[in-house]
């Protein structure tokens, strides 16, 4: 389902454009990205794929600045940083705003339940009042598939249902860019598949999505753009279907063989 | 049965005793909790301006002995200017004990918060203070309750060390009546067994809350 290079996607999008350069972070001597660029359409499925340790997640967490680059430019909609000089609190607060993440632990609040895990964002950072942010967090939860578990503390939940509360969490906060760090790696392939089907509920609907992913699958099936990575740069990108097939450099080759022939 | 006699005689002093063992406990609690919250959140603090000041008042207040602190509030501070009742001197000093130590037990229960429940705080846009109010301290106190009650228990008994400054605690209505009747050994075993009959069923609650909250944990 790769998209065409004038996109339809854009039309129908829900979502803002994203692009990063010159990204450089570097933990003392080793340096874990270097010099990395990349532009991210509005309304687009970008994957991110590559062996452990190539920067993949340190990459897409420099995005909202959970991880500080050391240098270069994050461009989110039109808000931009730039990452070598001090960074405003409301600078910060503006970029996340636009900018939701799920991550692979999916990081709820233990002591609260699945309905106050999505609420208490709403009401703390858009200031909405209890009534509206449950009645939102309701919606949301009734979107992925979870309408009958708003009482349920996550520890009740299947790593699954968990992961799909994260995934709600994040949208009841109406962000314009969703970031994906290896959504489904703790979970079981049949638990991970309601977390794709969610995934690719959303991108369907033009919300523009970054994926740092070892579902092979759903970066050649879903994804419209797709970056394979490698010590801390890209090895290649481009349409996602042309890379699986065809991939043009050898590493690229290897690591393809590694994760489709297991 | 004369022993029981006797301790039937003593058991009215003994009992207002105790009654102000209590009230000195609790008092240094409800007055040491808070500030010991305070100091943890201090001392984890980014601003070196808030980590050193409350880092300082922990390690002096873990450092001196209680009974040291109890002394220089009671008769120290007088020739500083400042005068004070031996029961307010007794809550001040226990207070202060109260706050270094329970500084350290929350500290540890907030620091036991998973670090990616704060960070997914930081990608959702909440405030530090927020990510603070309703994720790290109703997590990590959960946590604290049961080492929290323990300390508790020692603070209870540690009200016993008030006697040097004149305060009709329970070990301090026990020694007066030893020191009028000479007799030391009922008397005292009396109030020991008193200090027991509070921190016996208190620790056996902290038992069982500490195994109630591990399994919420597991």
């Amino acid at each position: 389902m790769a998209q065409p290079v004038t996109d339809p996607a854009a039309a129908k999008s829900t979502g803002m454009d994203v692009s990063l350069e010159h990204i450089v972070k570097a933990y003392g001597e080793h340096v874990v990205l270097d010099d990395v660029s990349l532009s991210v359409r509005e309304g687009e499925v970008c994957a991110i794929i590559g062996p452990s340790g190539a920067g993949k997640s340190t990459l897409l967490r420099c995005i909202n600045l959970l991880e500080r680059p050391d240098s270069g430019t994050i461009r989110v909609g039109d808000t931009t940083i730039d990452a070598g000089q001090e960074v405003g609190g409301k600078q910060l607060h503006g970029l996340r705003r636009q900018v939701g993440m799920v991550f692979q632990s999916f990081n709820l609040f233990p002591h609260l339940t699945v309905l106050r895990n999505i609420a208490l964002p709403q009401e703390r950072v858009l200031g909405r009042s209890r009534a509206e942010a449950e009645d939102r967090a309701m919606e949301l939860l009734q979107r992925v598939g979870l309408g009958d578990k708003p009482a349920q503390y996550p520890s009740r939940c299947s790593g699954g249902q968990q992961q799909r509360v994260a995934i709600a969490r994040a949208l009841a906060l109406d962000p314009k860019v969703m970031l994906f760090d290896e959504p489904t790696s703790a979970l079981d392939p049949e638990l991970g598949l309601e977390v794709l089907a969610v995934m690719r509920e959303l991108a369907d609907e033009g919300m523009t999505m970054i994926v740092v992913t070892h579902e092979m699958q759903f970066a050649r099936d879903v994804s419209d753009h797709l970056i394979v990575m490698g010590h801390g740069t890209v090895l290649e990108e481009g349409q996602p279907e042309k890379i699986f097939t065809d991939p043009a450099t050898d590493r690229t080759r290897r690591f393809l063989r590694a994760v489709l022939e297991r | 049965m004369t022993v029981l006699q006797d301790w039937l005689g003593f058991l009215p002093q003994l009992a207002s005793g105790l009654w102000v063992s209590v009230v000195v406990c609790l008092a240094a609690i409800v007055v040491g909790l808070p500030l010991g919250l305070a100091l943890a959140l201090g001392s984890s603090a980014g601003s070196r301006a808030l980590r050193w000041p409350a880092i300082a008042v922990v390690e002096i207040g873990r450092g001196a002995p209680a009974l040291v602190v109890l002394q220089v509030f009671y008769f120290g501070l007088p020739s500083a200017g400042l005068t004070l009742s031996s029961t307010m001197a007794a809550c001040l000093a226990l207070a202060l004990t109260t706050a270094a130590y329970t500084s350290e037990i929350i500290r540890g229960g907030l620091q036991a918060v998973p670090r990616g429940e704060l960070e997914a705080t930081e990608a959702l846009g909440m405030s530090r203070p927020d990510a603070l109010r309703f994720v790290v301290i109703p997590q990590g106190i959960r946590v604290a309750i049961p080492p929290l009650m323990g300390f508790g228990v020692l603070i209870f008994q540690a009200t016993s060390l008030a006697y040097t400054i004149a305060l009709p605690e329970l070990l301090g209505r026990a020694y007066s009546i030893g020191s009028s009747t000479f007799q030391y050994l009922s008397v005292l075993a009396l109030a020991g067994l008193m200090y027991a009959a509070v921190t016996i069923p208190a620790s056996l609650l902290t038992d069982r809350v500490e195994r109630r909250m591990s399994r919420h944990l597991a």
